[in-house]
C-alpha cells in the first residue's frame, strides 16, 4: 500500500483539533472528508474510519478524518453534530492546505454526521458529493413509530419471546410502560403554524423539524449524494419510513443525482468486515463513477 | 476565520516501531511549571479505547497543565497506528510501550510513570513488571485484574449482539467461541477480529502474578463510594500486601465512561487524578 499517513493539527475558534491525512503517491483531485458522529472519535467504531481512508487512499483517493471540538483529541466543549459546521470548514481548509492538487471534497458521514454534512454542504462550493450513511432523522415521533412497526410488531410473533415470557425472564411492566409511551408519542399530533397536522411535527422552539431541515439542505446542495442505508437499524428503518412518507422526500431520493444501496442485515455501524469492506468499496465506485 | 489558540498545540507524530509505526500524541509539560515527571497513556480494548478517548485527552492535557508530560500511544493494531487489529499480539503491544519509553527518555530527563486505563492497566502491570528500565510510578485508572475473564466479558458481546438481532445464540456463545479460538479458528466480536494468539496472550495475564515494585496509585470508579470495595479487588490487594506492595486505592464517583453512549467528561476523576499527581504544600 503505497500511502503516506500524515497527523493534521489546525484551529478552529481558539481550539485545536487533530486530524490524520491518508495520502496516495498520487492523489486524485477528488478528496473524502471523513465526519465522525455519534460518542466515536477518528479512527471509528472498530476503527472503520481508520480503515476506510486506507482504502481510499490505496486506491488513489485523499482522505481526512479529525476529531471535531469536544470530541476525542480535540480541544474545547462536547458539541452536539448541528454545531459543527465551522469545524468541518476548518477541515476542509486544512485538508485542502496539506493535500496537494485537491480541487473538491466529498463529505462521508455516518448517522448524526450524516445529517451534519448535509447541514454544511450548500454553504461551501468546494463540497461536490455526500456519502450518507444512515442519516439521523430523528423525532420523536419518528422513533415511536420505527419501534412500534418493527420492533414491538415483530416481537409480538416472535416464540423467543413468548418463551422468555413463560419461563418468567421477561419484564413485562417495563415492556408495557415502554410500548405505552411510545404510542402516546405516536399518538400526539402535533400542530404546526394554522393548526394544521404535520407528519414529522417540528423542532425545539417552532424551527423547523430535524427531517425538514435536512431536506432542505439537500436542496441546496447541488453535488451529487450516494445514501447507504443498513437492513438492521432502526436510525436506517426511521429515513426509510420517513422516506415513504414523504412525498418531497420520494421526489429527492429519485432525482438523478441520487444512488442508493441497501446493505441487508448490516447493523448501524457496519460491525462486520464483509460489512465495512462493502461500504468501502460502495464508495470508492461511486466516486470513481463521475 | 478562526483565531490561533493561545497554547501550544500537542504533538501529533508517528514514531517508528517493529512493524510499521504507531500513531503517537505527546503533551509537553506546560514551560511555566518545568517537566516534574512524564506519564506513557497505555489505552484500554476495542471499543473501550474509543470511549476513552476524551477523558483522555482531558486528563492528558490537565496533567500537562500541572508540569507533566504526556504520551499517548496507539498500540499496533489500535487507532491511528499500523497494522490489523487482527494481528495484534500481547507481546507486540509491551515491544510498543518499550519504544514509548525510550522515545520519552531521549525527549526529557524526568521520571517515567505509566498510566493504564482498563486492560491497559493490565498491560502496564505486565510491562512494568518486567521491564528493566526506570518506571517511577504506576496510575491505574479502573484495572482488569484477570485476562481470562476481561476475554469471557468481550466474547459476550457478540452473544449479546446476535441475541438482540433476534438470533439464537449457538455459533455465537461464549463456549463455542472460545472452541473456535482454542481450534487455531479467529472470531469477530462487534466488529473486532480476535486472533488465537492474542487471545491466548490475554488469557495468560492475571495482576496477582505481577506485584508492582513500583508506587501505585489505583482509581476505582463507582457509582456508591459508601459501599466496600468488590471482593476481587480487595483480595488482590491483600495479595499484593503480602509481597509488600501497597497499592493507594482511590475511590470515585463517576461513571464507566468506557462503555458510555455519549461523551462523558468524568471531571471527579481527572480531578482526584491531578490531585494526587499535585504540587504538594510546601
Amino acid at each position: 500500500m503505497n500511502i503516506v499517513e500524515r497527523p493534521l493539527v489546525f484551529s478552529c475558534h481558539g481550539d485545536w483539533s487533530y486530524g490524520i491525512l491518508s495520502l496516495p503517491a498520487a492523489p486524485a483531485a477528488r478528496g473524502v472528508l471523513i465526519v465522525v458522529g455519534g460518542p466515536q472519535y477518528r479512527v471509528g467504531s472498530h476503527r472503520q474510519f481508520t480503515l476506510l481512508a486506507r482504502h481510499l487512499a490505496a486506491q488513489g483517493i485523499p482522505a481526512m478524518r479529525f476529531d471535531y471540538r469536544g470530541m476525542g483529541d480535540s480541544q474545547g466543549n462536547v458539541r452536539d453534530f448541528e454545531e459543527i459546521s465551522d469545524d468541518i470548514r476548518a477541515a476542509v481548509d486544512a485538508f485542502f492546505a496539506e493535500s496537494p492538487g485537491l480541487q473538491e471534497v466529498v463529505i462521508w458521514g455516518l448517522c448524526d454526521a450524516a445529517s451534519a454534512a448535509i447541514f454544511y454542504a450548500a454553504s461551501d462550493s468546494r463540497i461536490c458529493g455526500l456519502v450518507l450513511l444512515n442519516p439521523w432523522v430523528r423525532t420523536e415521533e419518528g422513533i415511536a413509530r420505527a419501534y412500534l412497526k418493527h420492533y414491538y410488531l415483530k416481537r409480538a410473533f416472535d416464540p423467543d419471546l413468548w418463551k422468555k415470557i413463560m419461563q418468567g425472564r421477561f419484564d413485562g411492566r417495563a415492556a408495557w410502560r415502554s410500548l405505552r409511551t411510545m404510542l402516546e408519542t405516536v399518538r400526539r399530533p402535533v400542530k404546526q403554524n394554522g393548526g394544521e397536522i404535520a407528519p414529522w411535527g417540528t423542532g425545539h422552539g417552532g424551527a423547523p423539524a430535524l427531517p425538514e431541515r435536512m431536506h432542505e439542505g439537500l436542496r441546496r446542495f447541488n453535488g451529487k449524494v450516494l445514501l447507504v442505508l443498513s437492513g438492521n437499524d432502526m436510525t436506517a428503518q426511521e429515513f426509510s419510513d420517513l422516506a415513504k412518507t414523504s412525498r418531497k422526500w420520494q421526489k429527492f431520493l429519485r432525482g438523478p443525482n441520487v444512488q442508493q444501496h441497501q446493505l441487508a442485515g448490516a447493523n448501524h455501524t457496519f460491525s462486520q468486515e464483509a460489512w465495512r469492506n462493502q461500504v468501502a468499496q460502495w464508495t470508492t465506485d461511486w466516486i470513481r463513477s463521475w | 476565520m478562526t483565531q490561533p489558540p493561545v497554547l501550544a498545540p500537542a504533538r501529533p507524530f508517528f514514531l517508528d516501531a517493529a512493524p510499521g509505526t504507531r500513531f503517537c500524541l505527546y503533551h509537553a509539560a506546560d514551560v511555566h511549571t518545568g517537566c516534574r515527571g512524564a506519564f506513557i497513556y497505555v489505552h484500554p480494548f476495542a471499543e473501550e479505547m474509543n470511549k476513552s478517548r476524551r477523558v483522555a485527552a482531558c486528563q492528558a492535557r490537565a496533567l500537562a497543565a500541572q508540569g507533566y508530560a504526556v504520551l499517548q500511544i496507539d498500540l499496533f493494531g489500535c487507532g491511528d497506528s499500523s497494522g490489523d487489529f487482527a494481528d495484534a499480539r500481547w507481546e507486540i503491544w509491551k515491544t510498543d510501550l518499550a519504544a514509548a519509553h525510550a522515545w520519552l527518555r531521549r525527549e526529557i530527563a524526568a521520571p517515567i510513570c505509566l498510566w493504564g486505563v482498563r486492560l491497559g492497566a493490565l498491560l502496564a502491570l505486565d510491562f512494568a513488571h518486567e521491564f528493566q528500565g526506570d518506571i517511577q510510578s504506576l496510575l491505574l485508572w479502573q484495572p482488569v485484574l484477570r485476562g481470562d475473564a476481561y476475554l469471557t466479558q468481550f466474547l459476550r458481546i457478540q452473544t449479546a449482539a446476535e441475541m438482540l438481532a433476534g438470533q439464537a445464540p449457538g455459533e455465537s456463545g461464549t463456549h463455542k467461541l472460545r472452541e473456535k479460538l482454542y481450534a487455531g479458528e479467529s472470531v469477530e466480536v462487534a466488529g473486532y477480529r480476535i486472533a488465537p494468539a492474542i487471545a491466548k496472550g490475554i488469557e495468560a495475564v492475571d495482576a496477582a502474578a505481577l506485584v508492582p515494585r513500583q508506587p501505585t496509585h489505583w482509581f476505582e470508579l463507582t457509582q456508591e463510594p459508601q459501599r466496600p470495595l468488590s471482593p476481587a479487588t480487595s483480595r488482590l490487594a491483600s495479595s499484593w500486601a503480602q509481597h509488600g506492595a501497597k497499592p493507594i486505592i482511590t475511590r470515585v464517583q463517576c461513571p464507566p465512561f468506557w462503555l458510555a453512549q455519549e461523551s462523558d467528561d468524568c471531571p471527579e476523576l481527572i480531578t482526584a487524578t491531578s490531585a494526587r499527581f499535585g504540587i504538594p504544600p510546601a
